[in-house]
């Protein structure tokens, strides 16, 4: 490595697995920050995080003994949950239901996602009939338990779970949302009957409305928890072995970090472990730029993330699908599209270019990886562009070859549509930036904003090839690419917070509710979420919350949230109002508001110590090269200067036409446009809006 | 071809996203739950020749049709269409209409003076006035009965809006708030795709804007007529029977001859009934859309584009007078639902004599009903049972589902979670579950119906349409078998259960209701079917051991497991 300075110790360590790569992040207690990359151990995914850290220690000078002693807070990213849900490698589980009411879970309140596509099935239900068996019990609407719980129907269920080899136990009644204390009952029971069994209660995952979605989020639970939580135990040890000291914190989907031990409740939560640090690491631009308004692309292998963030933070949502399957726990709020560097071309029988939604994945890969891949892709077409060029890549772990790219290109899409090899993956490209600019454009349109006020955040290996393209495009006057861009995830896990979400339904029209009850239903939640942080050892003056409502037109479908500082009803309404007039652009008036939920979420803030910024320079920066790439403004291939990335300094300034090659991305600076280097060492690109027909 | 295959891609692309994003809107804005969570609307892209360009976000059964609203608009309003002008139509009749529930906003959208497109968004509105609540009046004659007539209106002239004309709207409405926070939606919908289109025609210029259109609707043509073409010529006739008039037990059939040749179909429905005097009549615009779903869904390939280009590769000749095109006054409003799956169904039919595997058994009818109460005193309601829905056919591969939604939306339309129900109605569920030894027996077997029983706890009037309780409706393909019937009682309080019509409109004390709702067809031989899935079914409960004997011929032992 190039840079030797003496680490200070105690560091953060923030480590995110990929599906091609393990990226390690460092900050140490003076601001000091070393990114490294190693290739992801598919098999047991543990051994590349061993890796990582091994090439960090190296690269410091220190044992890896000492690089994990001096650590203060080791934050991982684990794939562990999602890769057990798409595998099909769950746990065996068992459903117990309101007898009646068998088939909530496979019924799946009908939805196709495509439906002129009748013919595909859908993905299959993760707990068969037989093992979703019914209790007698029933509590009403109101929350009165009008069946009572019958001990004898738990008794049936669990010896016939038992004999039938199940490994998890969930829990799903109707109404629990309003009364949980049937669903508590049976679970206390089946503990009683079956000590060492997992046994999970949909209450327990989240009090929300909606018997299919609460079932479908308790199930995932138990279908990856007997998966999920030995391997985190397993990990924390071997961590523990070799040096950690601290507690191995975990990424949730809600963007905040938890202990092994909190995780254990809902392992489910863990479902977009990586994606979602993207979230913590985008409000560290946003201090660096000073603006809120960010909308961050991370594009990487096989898809593109999309996260906005403005005034009221982050993006969040109460569900989730994954692979066909609904999780209804919080998280940050990730539009993903099929664009990445791997995502493959076609020319269908019409003769239209097509792009994704498959992709060539890391095994073959792009054409140009020379390993068997023949399908065309955005990768071997920016090779053929200049772009990228002949050689080795991503530390040296993979090597491109721009013959095999030109071939794929040429056969499969240029020579039957008769178009040259170079036009053929313009378009290529152009399609597959459409893709995300309509991705941008879903986030922020459907939420009622207007893309061009944001700025885009340009991340992940690819993103920084097309921001300025996509900025262009969508109006937005600046890109920011931060010196992470290769590692934000694993930067966003260095730089997160403690976070507990709960959410919980509660149906009443506000105009005829006390705020008293507001206040108290609130303050329940807000307990909830103190007692959280309080089981992992917080002190409590470092807790903070902060309360909301949910409130809609009395028909409408989707809530508007609301923070709650006091519990005065007009207050309410005027906030309600104003934040619907700026989503919507109109309101309706007066008309009746109901109240359909609320929110507590706490968080403990792991502040960590920014980066110095360094003296501005003034100078004249030489390319390291002038090669032909080509340019979108000109249609054609032009002599561009190639600048090393990693030897700006703050203050340096390009213009384009330029390309900017740093260890972990290249960033394209298209002509018009000029690139700065900010006290960060991150680059800020002013794209000026010139319209093309890629908008 | 003067697009590239670059250039036709992105222009593709781009369309179907504006009417992805004016779908946003609605959901976002509309008040009505049938818009909101039902998503009962579509949204689509027209051109100025008046065919539908673009319709990412959509209902199958609303839009294959759409392009008879888009012309009747430019043939009434023909050298009278400007910017800021917004129309509203719904009457099958004289606008183009499927039906009058379904009303079509139109926007035009121009390029230095030319016509080039419009953005449209079709909506089923909650009730639009008629003979009975939530506007489908099963005892209806005439299409007088059925709600308020909209010949092409203009809502919006030059950028005002015609009041007189929205208060006519709202005051023929028995929910005249949610309705205007609704067309609200509508417009704002239409007024976003407009804007965005706007942009990309301002950038590529009024002439090549419209060749655009053209080129995207050739393409669509294109890859209809290689999918065609991969049939084998010939003629194929076959028929789908309904029981019923809704008043009497008749057979109404709908008939198609079916001809392949080349790369074209010819989709004849001449010797279908006659029209008939209740509500179950089609309009062309609804036959067409019917016919469209029905192929289109056959061919079932995800790349075919659903617009109006995959269309000109199709012949529909439907007679006037019949059932599937009938003659002004008759009343059409269930045409969406039935002929509309009878439709499909013929041309599944027909189609899969062209080619077994692909055979589709049919989904189960309809058979459920409605409640509504419009009484203050106990609290006004309106309740669809959508818990008591059918289970779909199943096809080569996959079994049917389970307890789905109509043929004719083909699973676009969500079922409500019990839970959500209880807190809007009164009313407490017992059960709603699968219906066992309901599903089609079959190589792939049927979607089970459900078994829905529920307290209705307040008076009410209930709405029956129950096509799919007199007769098996979901039936087998290929040597699959039939699904079950649904069946549909009423109890009352007194314990006397009471007699309840297939069709019609009666109101009941509080009451408790069951529904087993129709079952799916199979496909194939049920003997064929894989044992470890006739086995699960049994270890499930969906089959008992005597219908895995005599169907399936299961012959193991009834205790061993998996």
């Amino acid at each position: 490595m190039h840079d030797r300075a003496t680490l200070s110790p105690p560091w953060r360590l923030g480590i995110d697995i990929g599906g091609t790569f393990t990226d390690l992040v460092l900050i140490d207690a003076k601001g000091l920050l070393r990114q490294h990359k190693a290739s992801t151990t598919t098999n047991d995914p543990s051994e590349g995080v061993i890796d990582v850290l091994r090439l960090a220690a190296e690269a410091a000078g220190l044992s890896t003994a000492s690089l994990l002693g001096g650590c203060s807070h080791f934050v991982h990213g684990s794939t562990i949950a999602t890769n057990t849900l798409l595998e099909g490698k769950g746990a065996k589980v068992g459903l117990l239901v309101t007898e009646g009411f068998r088939d909530s879970l496979e019924i799946r309140r009908g939805i196709r996602s495509d439906p002129w596509d009748h013919r595909k099935p859908f993905p299959p239900v993760l707990v068969p009939r037989s093992l979703r068996l019914p209790i007698r019990e029933r509590t009403d609407k109101m929350g009165r338990g009008v069946v009572p719980l019958d001990d004898e129907s738990i008794r049936r269920a669990v010896s016939e779970m038992q004999s039938r080899g199940v490994e998890a136990v969930a829990i799903a009644f109707l109404n629990s949302f309003i009364s949980s204390q049937h669903e508590h009952e049976c679970k206390e029971m089946v503990r009683g009957l079956w000590p060492d069994v997992w046994v999970y209660a949909s209450s327990d995952m989240v009090r929300m409305v909606g018997e299919y979605e609460r079932t479908s989020t308790v199930v995932l639970n138990a279908y990856v928890a007997p998966r999920v939580v030995p391997y985190l135990r397993r990990l924390e040890s071997r961590l523990k072995e070799c040096g950690l000291k601290r507690p191995l914190l975990l990424m949730q989907s809600n963007g905040g970090v938890v202990s092994v031990q909190q995780v254990e409740q809902r392992p489910a939560s863990l479902m977009l472990s990586g994606p979602s640090a993207g979230a913590s690491a985008l409000m560290v631009c946003a201090k660096a730029i000073g603006s809120q308004d960010l909308i961050s692309i991370e594009i990487g292998g096989t898809s593109c993330d999309v996260i906005l963030t403005d005034e009221a933070g982050v993006g969040m949502t109460n569900s989730t699908e994954v692979n066909g399957y609904h999780l209804a726990l919080p998280a940050v709020d990730i539009h993903t599209v099929s664009a990445g560097g791997g995502t493959i071309a076609r020319r269908d029988q019409g003769g239209m270019l097509r792009a994704g939604p498959d992709g060539a994945g890391a095994l073959p890969g792009p054409a140009c990886y020379a390993r068997g891949g023949v399908d065309p892709t955005v990768t071997d077409a920016q090779l053929v562009l200049g772009r990228l060029q002949s050689g080795r890549y991503g530390g040296g772990l993979i090597s491109l070859d721009k013959k095999l790219a030109e071939d794929a290109i040429n056969n499969r899409i240029a020579a039957p549509s008769g178009l040259t090899t170079v036009h053929a993956a313009a378009g290529i490209v152009r399609l597959m930036e459409q893709e995300v600019i309509h991705a941008v454009e879903k986030v922020s349109v459907e939420r009622g904003f207007d893309p061009s006020r944001f700025t885009l955040v340009a991340v992940g290996g690819a993103g920084a090839m097309h921001g300025a393209s996509v900025a262009r495009a969508l109006g937005c006057r600046t890109v920011f690419v931060p010196r992470v861009a290769g590692v934000f995830c694993a930067f966003g896990m260095c730089t997160a917070d403690a976070r507990q979400d709960v959410v919980r339904s509660w149906l009443k029209p506000l105009a005829t509710t006390s705020a008293s009850d507001i206040g108290e239903f609130l303050n329940t939640l807000a307990e909830e979420t103190r007692q959280r942080f309080l089981d992992e050892g917080f002190a409590p003056e470092d807790i903070i919350i902060e309360r909301a409502l949910e409130l809609q037109y009395k028909g409408q479908q989707s809530s508007v949230i609301v923070q709650v500082q006091e519990t005065d009803i007009s207050a309410i309404r005027r906030a309600f109002l104003e934040q619907f007039r700026r989503l919507y652009a109109h309101d309706q008036g007066e008309d009746e508001i109901d109240i359909t939920g609320g929110r507590a979420v706490g968080s403990v803030r792991l502040g960590f110590t920014e980066q110095k910024s360094c003296e501005r320079t003034r100078r004249e920066i030489e390319p390291i090269e002038l090669r032909p790439v080509y340019s979108e403004d000109i249609g054609d291939f032009k002599k561009t200067p190639i600048f090393e990335g990693d030897a700006l300094q703050y203050g340096d300034t390009i213009d384009g036409p330029a390309l900017v090659e740093s260890s972990t991305t290249t960033v394209v600076v298209p002509e018009g446009c000029r690139l700065e280097v900010d006290s960060g060492s991150n680059f800020l690109i002013h794209a000026n809006h010139m319209p093309g027909m890629s908008s | 071809m003067s697009f590239d295959a670059v250039q036709l891609a992105l222009i593709q692309k781009q369309l179907d996203h504006v009417s992805r994003q004016m779908g946003w809107v609605m959901v976002k804005t509309a008040r009505s739950p049938i818009f909101s969570q039902s998503h009962d609307f579509s949204c689509f892209v027209g051109s100025a020749e008046g065919e539908v360009v673009a319709q990412a976000d959509g209902l199958p059964i609303h839009t294959g049709g759409a392009g008879f609203a888009l012309r009747a608009v430019l043939n009434r309003f023909a050298g009278n269409i400007a910017p800021g002008d917004v129309f509203i139509l719904s009457d099958p009749y004289v606008a183009g209409g499927n039906h009058l529930p379904d009303w079509t906003i139109v926007r035009p959208v121009f390029c230095s003076g030319t016509l080039v497109a419009f953005t449209c968004n079709r909506a089923h509105q909650s009730d639009i006035g008629g003979g009975a609540v939530g506007s489908y009046n099963t005892s209806a004659t005439e299409i007088f009965h059925e709600g308020i007539r909209l010949p092409v209106l203009k809502l919006i002239e030059a950028g005002v809006t015609r009041q007189d004309v929205w208060e006519l709207l709202l005051l023929n409405s028995r929910y005249p708030e949610p309705m205007d926070g609704d067309l609200r939606a509508m417009l704002g919908a239409v007024a976003i795709g407009a804007q965005r289109l706007q942009k990309l025609f301002d950038e590529l210029g009024a002439d090549r804007s419209r060749l655009a259109l053209e080129a995207v609707l050739a393409h669509a043509d294109r890859m209809m007529r290689e999918a065609i073409g991969q049939l084998p010529d010939g003629v194929y006739e076959a028929e789908d029977v309904s029981d019923n008039d809704c008043f009497e037990a008749v057979s109404v059939p709908v008939k198609v001859k079916l001809t392949v040749r080349g790369n074209k179909i010819t989709l004849d429905f001449t010797g279908s009934h006659p029209q008939i005097k209740s509500f179950k009549n089609s309009s062309l615009a609804n036959t067409t859309s019917a016919a469209f779903v029905g192929v289109m869904s056959f061919l079932g390939s995800a790349a075919l584009p659903r617009n109006g280009g995959a269309l000109r590769a199709l012949e529909i000749i439907a007679p006037e007078g019949t059932v599937v095109n009938a003659r002004a006054p008759a009343p059409v409003t269930m045409c969406t639902m039935f002929p509309a799956a009878d439709i499909i169904n013929a041309c599944w039919r027909a189609l899969a004599q062209a080619d077994p595997q692909r055979a589709s058994g049919s989904w189960g009818k309809c058979s459920y009903c409605s409640t509504s109460n419009s009484d203050l005193s106990h609290g006004k309601f309106g309740i669809s049972h959508w818990f008591g829905s059918s289970g779909a056919g199943a096809v080569f591969g996959r079994d049917g589902f389970n307890v789905m939604s109509q043929v004719v939306s083909m699973g676009g339309l969500a079922l409500p979670n019990v839970e959500n129900y209880e807190q809007i109605y009164p009313i407490h569920v017992h059960s709603y579950e699968f219906r066992k030894n309901s599903a089609g027996a079959g190589q792939f077997r049927g979607g089970t119906g459900a078994t829905y029983v529920v307290d209705v706890m307040a008076p009410g009037s209930y709405n029956f349409t129950g096509e799919g309780i007199r007769t098996p409706s979901g039936l087998g393909v290929n040597g699959g078998c039939d699904g079950s019937k649904g069946e549909l009682f009423i109890k009352l309080d007194s314990g006397e259960v009471a007699d309840t019509p297939q069709y019609g409109e009666r109101d009941f004390p509080p009451a408790r209701l069951t529904i087993q709702s129709s079952a799916g067809g199979g496909w194939g031989d049920p003997r064929k079917r894989d044992r470890a899935a006739v086995h699960r079914d049994l270890d499930d409960g969906v089959i008992s051991l005597d219908h895995a004997r005599s169907l399936y011929g299961y012959a193991e032992q009834p205790d061993k497991r998996m």
